[in-house]
């Protein structure tokens, strides 16, 4: 059940008649007196103009809409969480523009977590996309992981995060859609074991000006953002500039010169984010400890081939091959056999690269 | 007077032998022919007067009725030439030598001159197996048909041959038989693999592919050689036995796309462009059913090239000949079924603009694009891909240095050794090779040790495999042992197998 305040702040949410700005606006203005609309006629017409006041005083002041606007998110399961709840997490209140009400699917026990941020962009080269599953999975153990929805970066976060449950992903409209369509799998197994949860009502599709916005929310959650990749326009790079803007820890894979997919973590680092090479590098500079799991036994033969990929930083089978001084079918073996332990990764065209 | 002269019609790959009858009668000048003869037949008429005429003989001019029995088959094709020739002459008492048991077949040129031919090779074979021995063929079809054992073969010039040839008026000599020789064809391949630079990784999974009769998919970005590999799969194919050529023949003669060697002595490569039709990919045709590509590459390699961009319909047509290695095709003519035991050899760009996974070139396509792209070859026909490599995308530099590459001889060694083996464990079974194991099959033949079973278990975590990828990874990894002459699957086998399902689901 709601409080009267929090089903005016969801009301609020409803009207797509109004802005951000004009919320944020009544928002404040109601904080200051009584939660109430009902008795603020004159806040409303001084915060929304004569003209937008007129075409939703109808509504705003209907206590059906209301009634019937709560039985509906309920029948989709979905749970608010408005600015007023005490589910709110402080986290967000700090932050300048607060989502007013947060519309969540899942286990909202999560919002009151420590969270932690984990995003990068849709193109990331694979044995990154496994570097960001374990910092993924390695980070749940002392955080919630909050991160997108998208391909790439965002869906090995989830991945990682998912079997602890403690994942929270920000969509970026609501949640009558699915975005993208190819996560819809990864989108309902973080419904049933962590949480979704998004500041757009059901029906907001997903528009391209949102996602940026949605960002400040990934951002103003966590206590420290991880950015495992991020092109020279990305996302994740947008979402670091709403960490530092928070006071927000920024932490960022380092990358060779001249990698593509990179350039934005670079770029991070030498702006002041933290370089991180892993999940041991993020715990300890928030002075938590962190076992990593055990490094696998592996053969004489396996350590060889390991290390002459290491050396290279990422090899073609055939060279590997070379350098080996070893026919290409006795390396195929130990190569699958390394990429089974999770020591190294396939790129593509027969291109290994360690992991770390 | 009434004349019947024993010719052939096709019937799929089966010979069904025609009576060609004539009977002559005074009355109204007519000339017909009945029993269900299509167009090439009917017009057989005309070529037939002119023929017997140019060759210094009289056309009856009287009421001529010909009939070609059995009645209800249809009759295709221009083969009846010399039959319907030497029975009109029979009948009007031109010819008088004996012409009992003697099979002819040939089409008639305006001038009397003969011509061959499709579909000789099969004729023969089943005329020879209903007891004929003598056939009178165009001297066109002459090589085609020297392979045939215990048959007396006369390939003729012209009719007025033919008739002096009955009359024994000049003297001919038979077809000389000639015996089969695979391995000078060996010889003629233009393709080798000592050609292919580099691409070891995708050389070893070839070898393996052939070695245990696997079917294949090359995937890598444009330019990096995987046609010219496809093209080299031939080449290290166990040589074709008699048997093996005499059936991808009889197809190819039914085809007419016969060479002037007569016989199809290489493993056939078809290449069927990607704007193939489901009928031209599995045969078909509205009176005459004719074998499809997969039929012709009976024995052989069906290369398809760029494998998404064929059509959906036509992928999934393949599905059926792949796995019970024949092809029966139904119209409303009747149903045959041609052989199609092919190897599959499929070929795709990693993603629509063909850079994805590339180190030197960034990719353009968005994830759903490639996740598209990539599922339009369906799962079921993925399932019937034992091996899925990716070629090396290397830059040419790397290749432009000198290095020894293997030639096809020495590889085809190592292959035909591996057969072998088979050939020994599936003795008294249905197949030949270990991709035609069944589930019970599998079950016999691959046991697995408890430490193949715990890689097995840790691959399949660890890389993404579906289900059903497991019973591939075995039968792959049974062919590597068998490479390496090794009685047990060892753990390096089950590896190497489990390194080559890169394009199964979940892998993106």
């Amino acid at each position: 059940m709601y409080t009267k305040e929090e089903i005016n702040l969801i009301a609020l949410c409803s009207f797509e008649e109004l802005t951000y700005k004009q919320r944020f606006n009544l928002l404040s203005g109601l904080t200051r007196n009584e939660p109430d609309f009902v008795k603020y006629e004159e806040i409303l017409i001084k915060t929304l103009g004569g003209g937008v006041y007129n075409k939703v005083k109808d509504k705003f002041f209907s206590q059906t809409y209301r009634e019937k606007l709560i039985s509906k998110l309920d029948g989709r399961g979905v749970k608010c969480v408005t600015y007023f709840s005490e589910a709110y997490p402080d986290t967000l209140k700090n932050i300048p523009c607060p989502p007013i009400t947060l519309f969540c699917k899942g286990n909202i026990n999560l919002l009151k977590q420590r969270c932690f941020a984990v995003v990068g962009s849709r193109k990331t080269p694979p044995n990154i996309i496994k570097e960001c599953k374990n910092a993924a999975n390695g980070l749940s153990r002392h955080f919630a992981v909050v991160t997108g929805m998208a391909d790439g970066a965002d869906a090995a976060a989830i991945e990682g995060a998912l079997p602890s449950g403690k994942i929270i992903s920000v969509l970026a409209y609501g949640f009558d859609h699915v975005y993208p369509a190819l996560n819809e799998n990864l989108l309902h197994k973080v419904e049933s074991n962590g949480l979704l949860i998004t500041e757009y009502t059901p029906q907001i599709p997903p528009l391209n000006y949102n996602f940026p916005v949605r960002n400040r929310i990934i951002a103003g959650l966590s206590e420290g953002v991880l950015i495992v990749s991020a092109g020279k326009k990305s996302g994740a790079k947008i979402t670091a500039g709403y960490a530092l803007e928070y006071n927000r820890r920024v932490f960022a894979f380092p990358y060779s010169v001249g990698a593509g997919s990179g350039e934005g973590c670079n770029e991070l680092i030498r702006e002041g984010a933290t370089l991180a090479r892993d999940t041991l590098d993020v715990l300890t500079d928030f002075g938590l400890n962190f076992n990593p799991p055990a490094e696998p036994e592996l053969s004489e033969e396996e350590a060889e081939i390991l290390k002459i990929i290491k050396d290279a930083g990422e090899a073609f089978a055939p060279h590997i091959a070379e350098k080996a001084g070893k026919p290409p079918f006795r390396i195929i073996p130990l190569l699958s056999s390394l990429e089974i332990k999770g020591m190294i990764t396939r790129l593509g065209g027969n291109r290994f690269a360690a992991l770390k | 007077m009434l004349s019947k002269i024993t010719g052939f019609a096709l019937n799929g790959l089966e010979g069904v032998p025609v009576d060609v009858e004539t009977d002559i009668n005074k009355g109204m000048v007519s000339y017909d022919l009945v029993g269900l003869p299509d167009t090439a037949v009917k017009e057989s008429k005309e070529r037939v007067r002119s023929a017997i005429k140019n060759s210094a003989l009289y056309f009856p001019v009287n009421k001529i009725t010909i009939n070609l029995a059995p009645a209800d088959l249809k009759k295709e094709g221009s083969h009846y030439d010399l039959p319907l020739a030497i029975s009109i002459l029979k009948a009007g008492d031109q010819l008088t030598a004996e012409t009992d048991g003697i099979v002819f077949l040939g089409e008639l040129a305006l001038d009397g001159s003969l011509r061959p031919v499709a579909g000789i090779l099969p004729i023969l074979i089943s005329a020879k197996a209903k007891g004929y021995v003598n056939f009178i063929v165009p001297a066109g079809n002459a090589n085609e048909a020297s392979y045939i054992e215990g048959t007396k073969v006369f390939a003729m010039q012209s009719l007025r041959d033919v008739i002096d040839l009955l009359n024994g008026e000049r003297v001919f000599a038979p077809v000389e038989h000639r015996s089969f020789k695979a391995a000078q064809s060996a010889q003629k391949y233009n393709y080798d693999m000592s050609l292919v630079r580099g691409q070891k990784v995708a050389k070893r999974a070839l070898e393996i592919a052939v070695a245990g009769g696997h079917n294949i998919l090359l995937a890598g970005p444009p330019g990096t050689g995987k046609t010219l590999l496809a093209r080299c799969i031939p080449t290290i194919m166990p040589d074709m036995t008699f048997e093996e050529a005499l059936e991808v023949t009889k197809i190819h003669s039914v085809a007419g796309s016969l060479t002037e060697e007569g016989i199809v002595s290489m493993r056939p490569f078809r290449t069927p462009h990607h704007t193939a039709t489901t009928v031209s990919l599995c045969g078909g045709g509205n009176v005459k059913i004719r074998p499809g590509e997969i039929s012709m590459a009976h024995k052989g390699v069906l290369f398809l090239d760029e494998l998404p961009e064929y059509t959906r319909h036509a992928l999934e047509s393949l599905r059926q000949p792949l796995e019970d290695r024949v092809i029966t095709v139904t119209r409303a003519g009747g149903a045959i079924t041609f052989p199609a035991d092919f190897m599959l050899c499929a070929s795709m760009n990693p993603c629509p603009c063909g850079n994805y996974g590339s180190a030197y070139l960034t990719c353009s396509c968005t994830p759903a694009q490639v996740h598209k792209y990539r599922s339009k070859i369906s799962g079921p026909l993925l399932d019937r891909i034992d091996l899925q490599v990716e070629v090396d995308g290397i830059k040419y530099e790397d290749l432009a240095g000198e290095s020894k590459e293997e030639s096809s001889a020495q590889v085809k060694e190592r292959v035909e050794k591996a057969r072998a083996i088979q050939r020994e464990r599936f003795r008294g079974e249905s197949i030949l090779v270990n991709a035609n194991m069944g589930e019970k099959q599998i079950k016999k033949y691959c046991r697995l040790s408890a430490e193949c079973e715990e890689i097995l278990r840790n691959a399949f975590e660890a890389l993404h495999l579906s289900a059903r990828a497991r019973s591939r990874i075995i039968k792959v990894a049974r062919t590597v042992a068998d490479l390496a002459f090794s009685e047990e699957i060892k753990p390096e086998h089950i590896l190497e197998a489990a390194s080559y399902r890169s394009y199964d689901s979940g892998s993106l």
